[in-house]
């Protein structure tokens, strides 16, 4: 701003020269000043009133604009915009692979009240406590002429229910529409399905949310609105999963195990076909998690996908197979078995005496532990971790559960000889089932390893090749001998007309507290494949502290436990998978098995 | 000595300040107030009782004490804006420790023949206080920071007296009109700038408090705001009042229903249905014309207002005229857009036409002072 001087001395002296006023300057050019000061002002104040005018404007467009809209709406009822309205029937179904439901919705209703508006609140909570049984009256009526505004009353009743409380005709009572998750198969495959509860609640709608199993695992995309509702196809039939859970739940009553599990998979695309743990629950009505006990005794517990267990001798064909497949022996190769095996203080002693050697089908076949050992020593620690590690031994397994991470197999720390060789025999080395049956179905589908999935699959997978296709080849024919041979551990898996092949493993529980192993507690093994000649499915069998009391002593081994089990379930199965039963090619000696 | 006074001897005297009233403002506001008459008369279930005679009655008193104050003249009301602001400070003060308790807050003080809500008062009061301290304060002091707090303070004990009551509302508006009052005095853009960033600020952080130990709102004032966000949320609850509301507007369509014909008032569904929610009932029974007629008489009382602030060369008067017509607008404003879903629901009354005494009575007071600065401006 260009100010001009109060006092300009120019015009003050020639004010004192012409005889002026000089004040009179000062005075003016104040004057003059002041008009300018009020003249900015007034400026800025018009350019303030017109931004301000401009907001006037267009708050008044807005109002008006939102007026017309208004009236220019339908007037909607608030239900009708209820959110939740768009929640219902999103959870998509779970089928199996045939489209069978195994998980659904249901449109139920919750019941809540409005106490505020009720007329008379204690006919109304005597009358509800008529309905429902498990309600108490005095809490009911308590509540209701409470301050409390709003009380849940039920979250889930039946149309027959509803009626019924409608016809109490209080009008404080009210109902929420709500979706449940339903499971019309009821226990059948209850350990895959995990079960589903309730995540956000409202009055009309309530978020289903899974809990466990493949509804936890797969939670985001059965909720995902973007894919419309479409079915979740596993690799799960329905009829043999049936088929599998009943022999099983037979087989574990009669042996007095406390537990049992099953796994039945395709080799070569690595489908799950069924997959089962005892004791199971109802996912319609999933128990609560233990609070005491150990939570592997829980009915929640999947032995199949979450239980590690030593699984002794059927670890025993992994060591023969990689022996074989790195040239070191073949089938008839002699063993020295001579006992016991000492290797430090420790002792590796086999079940019976089979005398001084045999050859490696033999060794197999009659199930020796120190032959087995002797041919771990050969592959070495080295060798044996890369194999197991190439069979999935290592990792949990991936199958799409959530259980399945916590099923990660214990290993020793320090991998020593020693460790090679006991694990090479199944000891000090934890698994769970479903390792075992993935390791099998590599030996079963001619050497590759197949990732096991519960999904169902278009055509067979390709995985990385663990061992050539011959070795596998032999180490079927050997497993076929396990049990066909007459000395075999396996015998009672003789299948009339299906040729099974299979290793048994019997491994003493080991005590929870540390120290040592039970010496009448064990898991019992039996992993085997069918039609020996040409695999079609895995199968393994696990019981927990089964015990066999009909021949006078308990009978613990996996021969006489798991191997019947097995024998029962694929003489169900087999014919339902569409196997055909047939005549097994001719019996070849186990001494010529080499040149096959 | 403000510039009107010494040109005093163009100022007209005695009964004839009468012919200079602006009497196209007196003319609208009785409008606005008929309408507000039939309404009542309307949700009454057509009855003068128990709304519609006693608002005529107070229509009359306020007209009259309109009047009082317009024929006073401007310079006086200048040198009492100090005491009626310290007047009302103390009686903000006062109902925090003797008044009325009222749908859960303490806002009014029983005089017998009515309730004075001191809040409403605040709203005149803060404005005139803020123009007179303009039309004092050296034009080129406006912007200096410490002219600048001494206004803020102003503004900041009423509204902060006024949100311990509890109520939100009136102190947001309290906040808003003498923000821009201050802002309408010329204070430099800054400042402005720098209180809308921490406003924004602010929210963020009432937002983040919820539910921790150091929850800046009371719940049923985040509910407002959750129901404000989406009203179905919970449309037999906190929703309901919005949600009626909007049925009512929808159900007037274009013409509306007819006189006595709403049925969402009738019929007890619209809450607060002769108070702040009056408008829908308006706008169901005549619809979007009957609803932007009146939205249209409200804007024609700000121009008015506003031509005759720009008439005016007397900064304490034009400032006043301002800030009043301003906080008028936000009356309106706030309350259709409220009863419109497009704000939350603060409880601030239509203007003139919602039933209720102190209300209209400071209202009118207010149009007072603006038609006193109207007619002792210097020509």
């Amino acid at each position: 701003m260009n100010r001009i001087p109060l006092r300009p001395l120019a015009r003050i002296l020639h004010a004192r020269q012409v005889g002026e006023n000089p004040d009179a300057i000062e005075r003016e050019n104040l004057r003059i000043r002041h008009e300018q000061m009020r003249d900015k002002a007034r400026q800025r104040a018009e350019g303030r009133l017109l931004v301000m005018g401009v907001m006037f404007f267009c708050a008044f467009a807005v109002i008006g604009v939102r007026m017309g809209h208004l009236a220019g709406s339908e007037p909607m009822e608030p239900r009708a915009q209820a959110k939740g309205a768009s929640i219902a029937a999103q959870r998509a179904d779970i089928v199996d692979r045939k489209g069978r439901i195994l998980a659904t919705n249901m449109e139920t209703h919750s019941l809540y009240a409005h106490p505020k508006q009720m007329i008379e609140p204690e006919r109304a909570a005597k009358a509800l406590a008529g309905i429902f049984p498990d309600l108490d009256e005095a809490r009911l009526t308590k509540d209701f002429t409470g301050a409390r505004k709003f009380v849940w009353v039920k979250k889930k009743i039946s149309p027959e229910q509803k009626q019924a409380v409608h016809d109490i005709g209080e009008p404080g009572l009210l109902f929420g529409p709500r979706e449940m998750r339903l499971y019309p198969n009821g226990k059948l495959a209850s350990h895959i399905l995990g079960g589903s509860g309730f995540g956000r609640e409202g009055v009309h709608s309530a978020e289903v949310v899974g809990v466990a199993g493949v509804e936890k695992f797969f939670d985001d995309q059965l909720r995902d609105p973007t894919r419309e509702g479409a079915p979740l196809q596993l690799s799960i039939d329905l009829t043999i999963q049936s088929a599998m859970e009943r022999v099983l739940y037979g087989g574990m009553n009669l042996l007095n195990a406390k537990g049992a599990a099953a796994v039945l998979m395709d080799p070569y695309t690595g489908e799950i076909v069924a997959m089962a743990s005892l004791p199971d629950f109802d996912p319609n009505d999933r128990p609560r998690p233990p609070v005491s006990g150990s939570p592997s005794d829980s009915p929640l517990f999947n032995r199949a996908v979450q239980g590690v267990y030593e699984l002794g001798s059927t670890f025993k064909i992994f060591a023969v197979a990689q022996a074989m497949d790195l040239g070191l022996v073949n089938a008839n190769t002699m063993i020295d078995i001579r006992g016991p095996l000492k290797w430090g203080k420790h002792r590796i002693r086999d079940f019976h005496y089979y005398g001084k050697e045999l050859s490696t089908t033999k060794v197999l076949v009659k199930s020796s532990n120190i032959g087995t050992a002797r041919l771990a020593k050969m592959v070495g620690a080295t060798r044996q971790q890369e194999f197991l590690k190439s069979i999935g031994m290592f990792d949990p397994t991936s199958i799409e559960m959530v259980e399945a991470r916590t099923g990660k197999p214990l290993l020793p720390q320090n991998w020593s000889e020693l460790s090679a060789m006991t694990i090479s025999y199944g000891h000090g080395i934890s698994t769970t089932p479903m390792h075992l049956a993935a390791g099998y179905a590599a030996i079963a589908n001619g050497g590759t390893f197949i990732k096991p999935t519960l999904l169902k699959q278009g055509s067979p997978q390709k995985g990385p090749r663990v061992m050539s296709a011959e070795t596998a080849a032999r180490a079927r024919a050997m497993l076929r001998l396990v049990v066909s041979h007459e000395e075999g551990t396996a015998s009672l898996a003789e299948v009339p007309g299906y040729a099974v092949g299979g290793k048994t493993g019997t491994a003493d529980k080991p005590k929870e507290n540390g120290g040592g192993y039970y010496e009448d507690k064990v898991i019992a093994t039996f992993a085997s494949m069918f039609p020996a000649h040409d695999p079609k499915y895995v199968l393994v069998v696990t019981l927990d502290e089964p015990e066999e009391n009909t021949g006078g002593e308990a009978r613990r081994t996996a021969g006489w436990t798991a191997v019947p089990v097995a024998a029962e379930i694929i003489s169900r199965v087999a014919p339902l998978l569409g196997l055909r039963p047939d005549i097994e090619p001719v019996q070849l000696a186990g001494i010529t098995l080499a040149s096959q | 000595m403000s510039y009107l006074e010494y040109t005093v001897k163009s100022v007209p005297s005695g009964l004839r300040k009468i012919l200079y009233l602006n009497w196209p403002i007196v003319v609208l506001l009785t409008a606005v107030a008929c309408i507000g008459f039939l309404m009542l008369y309307s949700v009454a279930g057509g009855s003068l009782s128990p709304w519609a005679e006693p608002q005529m009655k107070r229509f009359a008193l306020g007209m009259t004490a309109m009047f009082i104050v317009a024929l006073t003249p401007i310079w006086f009301w200048r040198n009492m804006s100090v005491v009626a602001y310290s007047i009302s400070v103390l009686l903000l003060i006062f109902v925090e420790f003797f008044g009325a308790v009222g749908m859960g807050a303490q806002r009014w003080i029983d005089l017998g023949f009515m309730r004075l809500q001191p809040s409403e008062l605040m709203k005149i009061t803060l404005v005139m206080l803020l123009a007179a301290y303009y039309d004092w304060l050296p034009v080129n002091k406006t912007s200096r920071p410490l002219w600048v707090l001494v206004p803020v303070v102003f503004i900041l004990m009423p509204t902060f007296l006024v949100l311990k009551q509890p109520d939100l509302g009136t102190a947001l508006l309290l906040m808003i009109a003498g923000g821009l009052t201050m802002f309408l005095a010329g204070v430099h853009w800054a400042y402005f700038g720098a209180v809308i960033a921490a406003g924004i600020g602010g929210i963020a952080a009432v937002f983040e408090s919820r539910g921790t130990d150091w929850q800046l709102l009371k719940d049923y004032q985040f509910r407002r705001i959750d129901t404000f966000l989406d009203p179905s949320s919970d449309p037999l609850g906190a929703g309901y009042h919005i949600t009626q509301a909007k049925i009512a507007m929808g159900s007037g369509g274009w013409t509306g229903r007819g006189f006595m014909q709403g049925t969402q008032s009738r019929l007890n569904f619209l809450p607060e249905k002769h108070t702040d929610f009056i408008f829908n009932t308006l706008a169901e029974e005549f619809g979007f014309i009957g609803a932007f007629s009146l939205l249209a008489l409200y804007v024609l009382i700000v121009v008015f207002c506003i031509a005759s602030a720009l008439q005016n060369r007397d900064r304490f008067s034009s400032l006043l005229t301002l800030g009043l017509a301003l906080t008028f607008f936000l009356f309106f404003a706030v309350n259709m857009s409220m009863v419109m879903g497009l704000a939350p629901v603060v409880g601030v009354p239509l203007p003139l036409v919602s039933y209720g005494g102190s209300a209209m009575l400071v209202l009118l007071i207010a149009f007072g002072l603006i038609q006193s600065a109207h007619i002792h401006r210097p020509r």
